[in-house]
């Protein structure tokens, strides 16, 4: 089977049920995408398939079927998106496993709502964080979403 | 425990050429770092400076990244000494030498991080090492020049005749430098001449941090790495007896391997690891196992029976006494029945690192190399050489960035379990611990209970107060020995009492430890998330009795010591607590006095928050925090510590209770083990004391006041007092005992 990621073609070959997560991890070898909670309670795994925001660890590879995934390293090449300008302007992570999931939700999340409200950003951004960078987090959306 | 074999330290002219030794330095590059140079371009000035040619100066850091900011703060303490120019410093992790060790209340030296002590212990070494090799630098120059050492100055990466404006760089002499001798008294910065100790330096690891390139423990990858996924015994006691369907396993495609390993530190194996050619296929594969295990001891064990001992602990009469000042018995036989009386609990907590514990581990005939998410360097090389018969200076640790840890990756099970299988299948195997298995085979905070008594003198302020602290004692199965020399009783039990800080004159501290077969270790803060809990809920209770202000009332029993008086005037201040709270808020403060494991440190700290009921839920609006943690090197990461603290605090204080039931761990994921939300992160606002003092602890020191100011401010609310940890537990907020 065939799909698109970071807008190159990949071949993958394996088990099609195998989540979408391990193969991007282990299969294309690109790690930026975490593994959290393998049931979509964190969104560690958070990439974007035709543009949305998806939890990757429970999407069976065979779903994204000659579709656009893209990850983290896919976002832009040179940390210029929006979102990662004002990650970087706030310092937002501290451990940081859990950011590129972060950053990929808020990404989407100022697709839909390029000015978003306190109550969308509280709706939309469910990733969890165990280092509590959250209130970082908010402030950046906001800065990225005026810059 | 085993005990550590020191390596010698290498003599620093030898450690150029032991570059290419895999025990020097950290090799997983971690990404948006450039790659080093080739040894022979590098020299090193000491154990922490290298300098290339280009000038490029690397500074080691021996102190893991957990996202407390180390990879930032420590290298910029040396930095400014050195008068490196900061903006071409890059930084690596360093390993395997004295000079990274450092011994927690007189315990074993050896490379780790924990008890927030980082800061406070390296500030005196990587200044001196910065300052020495500054000095090395300019001497190196001055000799070039032929003038005097006086008439030569350091300043952004170069070297400087003042006279006539001449300047090499740091690269330019650093081949001459280091063959100098390093002076061992070099001469200190001033206050006022430091170039980057208290700025806000940006944090050195955020780009990486947001492009995914920064390698985590889950993200190494060597070559010929097998991958490995693990089942184990649902009881903390478990013991496998056979693997019943293994032939079948070992048929499936990709699978090369199955094998028992041990739950550290015990021998008794407790795991199957399935090595497979993908995570997926050996996942997948530990999913199918049929495992015939004896269930052990823990059997029966579950949450009730748990409290019950606690219980009954509490009134028992053979408690450990850790402090007796005066005479409380009598203080209380005076007072018939005006004695005040109060039962507190916290339930076991994990860690819940975002990063599930992983390591990647390659057994070899006479070493061992392990790549991972390491919190003890030297633990890890002390369990591989006992487990596995070399010299623990042939474990090679190299350390990544840690997805998370808060003390979790100090334990080193899971680098024995991948360790394990690498000597199974003689290739390096990662093997990744499920959210699952990571919950439920953790090392956990435990539980505890206290019984607080005091007796209020006319004036309203505490006569006499009995603390009685019981529940499982980390010490006891962590710290034998230190716990035994104290006389049989357990210092993170009672932190913060059993040295109290507040005016008392009689005072009885004791402890009993209630055994259970659960594994319990350090979890951020230790024990004082419980113990501070117990104490300022009490001062709480006491000042509402007296019908006194809590900040006036602590204000009173704190006036001996200005630094605590000064982070309540100052949080009381910022968070306007002489002005009424906004409407449908109720405001609540805690204050604590960490010290640190062994009173290693004083950070002083104080909360005031504000809470809402939203249909009988509580929603924490805002907390300000006020904290005196001595001389600050870089503000925004203290903020950041303190926040991230703060919300740490808030998922336990709220959510968080480990239960076991026929001796499992129920909650296995964060469904049943929930996180606080971005939604419910209050604003917070942190108020830093200016202090002269050395660096003191910061990345605990938010957390032990969060739960006593929220229990507070939600009295104030509901006149409800909640004595049980988490609060978002129903049976906890109806509990009146």
């Amino acid at each position: 089977m065939q799909f698109h990621l970071n807008g190159r073609p990949v071949d993958f070959d394996g088990d099609k049920q195998t989540p979408l997560l391990w193969v991007i991890r282990d299969w294309t070898q690109l790690s930026g995408t975490k593994y959290g909670c393998g049931i979509a309670q964190c969104g560690a795994c958070t990439v974007h398939i035709d543009g949305a925001a998806t939890r990757s660890c429970i999407l069976p590879v065979e779903a994204v079927e000659g579709r656009q995934v893209t990850t983290i390293e896919g976002l832009s090449k040179d940390r210029s998106h929006p979102i990662q300008k004002a990650w970087i302007e706030k310092d937002v992570p501290q451990c940081g496993y859990c950011q590129s999931g972060m950053i990929m939700a808020a990404a989407a999340l100022l697709k839909e709502f390029p000015k978003p409200t306190d109550s969308q950003i509280n709706d939309t951004m469910t990733n969890l964080c165990r280092c509590a960078t959250y209130h970082r987090i908010r402030e950046a959306i906001h800065a990225a979403a005026n810059a | 425990m085993p005990q550590p074999m020191l390596d010698s330290t290498l003599d620093r002219r030898g450690f150029l050429k032991s570059l290419s030794l895999a025990t020097s330095a950290l090799l997983v590059p971690l990404a948006g770092i450039r790659p080093l140079e080739a040894a022979d371009n590098v020299v090193e000035i000491t154990d922490w400076i290298r300098i290339e040619r280009n000038g490029r100066t690397i500074l080691g850091l021996s102190q893991c990244e957990v996202g407390q900011g180390v990879y930032t703060g420590l290298p910029q303490i040396l930095a400014d000494e050195l008068d490196a120019d900061w903006s071409t410093v890059s930084v690596e992790f360093v390993t395997a030498r004295d000079a990274y060790r450092m011994a927690a209340a007189n315990e074993e030296l050896q490379q780790f991080v924990g008890a927030s002590t980082s800061t406070t212990v390296f500030h005196d070494r990587l200044r001196l090492a910065g300052a020495q090799a500054r000095e090395a630098l300019i001497q190196a120059a001055a000799n070039r020049w032929r003038v005097r050492f006086t008439q030569c100055e350091a300043k952004n990466g170069r070297v400087i005749h003042t006279s006539t404006g001449r300047s090499l760089s740091f690269g330019d002499i650093a081949e001459e430098a280091s063959k100098l001798a390093l002076n061992p008294h070099p001469k200190l910065k001033s206050p006022s001449e430091r170039s980057l100790i208290g700025k806000n330096l940006k944090r050195l690891d955020t780009p990486a941090k947001v492009d995914g390139s920064a390698i985590f423990g889950i993200d190494v990858r060597v070559p010929d790495m097998l991958f490995g996924a693990v089942w184990m015994t649902p009881t903390q006691t478990g013991k496998i007896k056979a693997i019943k369907n293994e032939a079948e396993i070992l048929a499936r495609p990709g699978v090369k391997a199955v094998v028992t390993a041990p739950f550290w530190p015990l021998p008794v194996h407790n795991t199957v690891i399935v090595v497979a050619d993908s995570y997926w296929t050996a996942k997948q594969a530990t999913d199918a196992l049929d495992v015939d295990f004896d269930p052990g001891v823990s059997a029966t064990l579950n949450s009730d029976k748990i409290m019950k001992d606690r219980l009954a602990a509490l009134d028992s009469d053979k408690a450990v006494v850790a402090t007796q000042i005066g005479d409380v018995a009598k203080a209380f036989a005076e007072a018939p029945g005006k004695i005040i009386e109060a039962r507190y609990h916290t339930p076991y907590l994990t860690h819940a690192t975002m990063e599930p514990v992983v390591a990647t581990v390659h057994v070899r005939d006479s070493e061992i190399e392990v790549w991972g998410p390491i919190q003890g360097q030297d633990m890890v090389r002390w369990t591989l050489a006992k487990n596995f018969d070399v010299p623990a200076n042939k474990v090679i640790v190299h350390t990544t960035f840690l997805g998370g840890s808060f003390g979790r990756k100090y334990v080193p099970d899971f680098v024995l379990h991948a360790a394990v299988a690498s000597k199974a299948v003689g290739r390096p195997v990662k093997v990744i611990r499920s959210r699952e298995d990571d919950m439920r085979h953790s090392y956990y905070r435990p539980c505890a209970s206290a019984r607080m008594r005091a007796v209020l003198g006319p004036d309203g302020y505490p006569t006499a107060m009995h603390a009685r602290v019981v529940g499982e004692s980390l010490y006891a199965m962590i710290k034998p020995k230190a716990m035994q020399a104290a006389g049989g009783w357990d210092e993170t039990m009672v932190d913060a009492i059993y040295d109290l800080i507040y005016a008392m004159p009689n005072l009885t501290v004791d402890n009993i430890d209630v055994k259970q077969p659960i594994p319990v270790s350090f979890m951020r803060t230790v024990g004082s998330t419980s113990s501070v809990f117990f104490l300022e809920s009490f001062i709480n209770e006491l000042a509402d009795a007296a019908k006194i202000d809590p900040y006036l009332y602590r204000k009173h029993l704190l006036a001996h010591d200005p630094r605590a008086v000064a982070v309540l005037d100052r949080v009381t201040e910022a968070a306007g607590w002489n002005t009424p709270a906004p409407s449908g808020l109720h405001r609540g403060i805690a204050f604590n006095l960490y010290t640190g494991r062994g009173g290693a440190f004083e950070s002083y700290v104080a909360h005031v928050v504000e809470v809402e009921m939203v249909k009988g839920r509580v929603a924490v609006r805002r907390v300000v925090c006020a904290a005196d943690v001595g001389t600050v090197v870089n503000p925004e990461l203290v903020h950041a510590n303190i926040e991230g603290g703060i919300g740490f605090a808030l998922t336990n204080t709220l959510k968080s209770e480990i239960t076991f039931a026929k001796g499992a761990v129920e909650q296995g994921n964060f469904d049943a083990y929930p996180l606080l939300t971005l939604a419910e992160m209050p604003e917070i606002e942190v108020v830093l004391i200016d202090s002269d003092r050395p660096p003191q602890g910061c990345g605990e020191v938010a957390l032990a006041p969060v739960a006593p100011a929220v229990a507070q401010a939600i009295y104030r609310a509901t006149s409800k007092r909640i004595r049980s940890m988490p609060f978002e537990n129903a049976a906890n907020m109806l509990r009146t005992d």
